[in-house]
């Protein structure tokens, strides 16, 4: 006769044991190899230029200091470039909810001549890389006498057709009938666009604008070509100058303004990370 | 109030056409149920009333007002839709004062509305939820205080119980029964369940296939149906329908008018037939019954009956037996024979059955 066999509990619980070591030391192993460039970015920014040319190097600034920070707002004058950085950060974001709330309701939940046609032109505006355009662009600004300020770094990008296509797939999920009902309900097409649909798609939305902020912080390329002087340049373009100091390579001080640059991205994330979550889920509300 | 006119009515989509040329009075204050299978034009109907989906050609008066023009919302009608559709992000006070709100009413107003209507409906401790920690039944209430908050003249509700399990759906039934008793405001009801249309219909609109079959009281319509469809439609079972020996006409008798007996009985209509199978409901039993040869010689043919008398065991031979008076006749198109229409020579044929 077949015989259950007692499983030994204290074999299992040594192997369960050693299998949460290895798993746990693996976790740490990956997470440290991720935070690491950030940590000794934090790290050297807080030295001074002669510990960080040190050899062999130190791990921890040994004379901790704010040195890098202070000559970043005193010789280079990075606020201003911050400044600009937000001027661009704040329009692109806003521009690029009014057009594409509207257009994605649009595309979702109405009927229209060319439709297709249209968002087939959406769709490839999502596909063709910037860099293919950024020519014409160029020519068109410059025609305009409108290079070198501030709006060739706003204007292309307030169509964030990713964000019109992501939306519309969520707005498409969304039952005819409570839009219907809104109708008896006497609500216009604006009301129930933000009171109806916005509301339901709020992790999406917020998603797209983290998405779209954190590009536009980090953009170099467009800003690059577009502008010629640092009075309407962004940070990012900044820190990239810090390089060609006229002392030298300033690790600390390239260091301290990479700080600056990423911790509102950061920021951002440790935020709304909740809500990207949500937004990639699947939500199953009735 | 609310009486709702179409007239030369006609609907298609694209080149499908759902509803040709119908004409329809939903009187006042009654509760008017649209029933019929699925794809029968009977929502098509009830979206023309809500002006959310308009017909292709005719005219619909809402109290001999011409609507066709008129917005959704400035109808006076309100709607309860078969998934409910209320808004999910919103609480359920928010749902019911959606509507009153883009009606600009003031806040006070607001207030004394919502109170009583959810005084009514029995939602006055849920007000400050959100519809996705509300049950099935709470979530169809707070769908009826919207529309009754609304002091329509007109209710509409598309399917409202079809998501409801039976327990709830059969005593949500009778709220909504009392309701339009206190309402006493027009109720167009839209089911593809025609128990549902029977238990709480003033009149019943049948529907086939975009044509109105038969408008009547639940009574008439079970009692004195003007076609085949009607008489299949109605009733559970389906009426049996027999093709006569003429292969023309086509001879009915409802299941619960069937009378089983050991020995020939004396009735016009009768028939020796094996018990096929036996569904026992407690007060009634329905048989199924094998015919040997049906009347126009087409071979076996399977009847229905019910009856109290369970006695009769499967495979069992009895003899099956209609009154005279319980024979429905239709003619080939199925549409029914009454009075002098049925002529002796039917009856004769009625008697003889598939013997020559």
């Amino acid at each position: 006769m077949y015989e259950y066999k007692k499983p030994n509990k204290k074999l299992l619980k040594v192997k369960k044991i050693v299998f949460a070591v290895i798993s746990t030391f693996f976790k740490l192993l990956v997470c440290v190899i991720f935070a690491f460039p950030f940590l000794w970015m934090i790290s050297t920014s807080f030295k001074t230029l002669y510990e960080s040319l040190l050899y062999p190097p130190t791990l921890l600034p040994q004379n901790f200091t704010v040195d890098a920070y202070i000559s970043l707002f005193e010789q280079v004058h990075l606020e201003r470039y911050i400044l600009n950085s937000l001027i661009i950060l704040v329009s692109v974001t806003l521009l690029q909810v009014l057009i594409m709330v509207p257009a994605a309701y649009a595309f979702a939940k109405y009927n229209f001549k060319m439709k297709g046609v249209l968002f087939g032109a959406v769709m490839v505006a999502f596909m063709v890389p910037t860099q293919i355009t950024f020519v014409s662009v160029f020519q068109m600004f410059s025609k305009m006498q409108l290079l070198d300020t501030l709006l060739p770094q706003i204007i292309p990008c307030i169509c964030n057709a990713f964000g019109i296509f992501l939306l519309r797939q969520n707005f498409m999920q969304i039952p005819e009938e409570l839009l219907e009902s809104a109708r008896l309900d006497e609500a216009g097409e604006l009301k129930i666009m933000l009171k109806i649909m916005l509301p339901m798609s709020k992790s999406t939305l917020v998603t797209i604008m983290l998405l779209s902020m954190i590009g536009t912080w980090n953009s170099y390329f467009w800003p690059l070509v577009m502008t010629l002087h640092d009075s309407v340049r962004p940070i990012t373009i900044a820190i990239q100058s810090l390089r060609n100091l006229e002392g030298g390579l300033e690790w600390p001080i390239i260091m301290a303004g990479n700080v600056i640059l990423v911790l509102p991205v950061l920021i951002l994330f440790f935020l709304a990370s909740k809500k990207i979550i949500e937004a990639m889920a699947y939500r199953g509300v009735k | 109030m609310g009486e709702i006119v179409f007239k030369n009515i006609c609907k298609s989509f694209g080149e499908t056409k759902v509803i040709e040329d119908l004409n329809l009075t939903i009187r006042d204050g009654e509760f008017t149920v649209l029933v019929g299978a699925s794809g029968c034009g009977k929502t098509t109907l009830l979206r023309m009333i809500a002006g959310i989906g308009p017909a292709t050609s005719g005219e619909l008066y809402i109290d001999g007002e011409e609507i066709s023009d008129v917005p959704p919302g400035k109808r006076g009608i309100a709607m309860v839709f078969q998934n409910y559709a209320i808004y999910p992000t919103m609480t359920v006070k928010g749902n019911i004062e959606f509507g009153l709100k883009n009606r600009k009413i003031p806040k006070a107003e607001r207030e004394t509305l919502i109170a009583e209507v959810a005084e009514t409906v029995g939602l006055t401790p849920y007000l400050k939820r959100k519809p996705s920690e509300l049950s099935g039944g709470q979530r169809q209430r707070v769908a009826l205080a919207r529309a009754m908050v609304k002091k329509p003249k007109v209710f509409l509700l598309d399917e409202p119980l079809s998501n409801l399990d039976a327990k709830l759906r059969v005593s949500m039934r009778t709220e909504l029964i009392e309701l339009h008793h206190r309402l006493k405001t027009t109720f167009v009801y839209v089911t593809h369940d025609q128990t549902e249309a029977m238990s709480m219909a003033d009149t019943i609109v049948l529907m086939d296939r975009g044509k109105i079959q038969q408008m009547a009281s639940p009574m008439e319509i079970y009692n004195d149906p003007n076609n085949v469809f009607t008489a299949q439609f109605i009733g559970t079972p389906p009426m049996n329908i027999q093709k006569m020996k003429d292969g023309k006409h086509q001879l009915g008798y409802r299941a619960e008018k069937v009378q089983l007996s050991e020995t020939k009985p004396d009735l016009l209509y009768a028939r020796k037939a094996v018990v096929l199978t036996r569904e026992m409901l407690g007060s009634e039993t329905i048989y199924k019954l094998q015919l040997e040869e049906a009347d126009d010689g087409s071979g076996k043919t399977a009847v229905m009956a019910k009856t109290p008398n369970l006695m009769f065991e499967v495979d069992s031979r009895v003899y099956i037996g209609v009154d005279r008076k319980d024979l429905y006749y239709f003619d080939e198109e199925g549409r029914r024979l009454r009075g002098d229409g049925i002529s002796p020579s039917l009856e004769k044929m009625t008697a003889e059955g598939g013997e020559s």
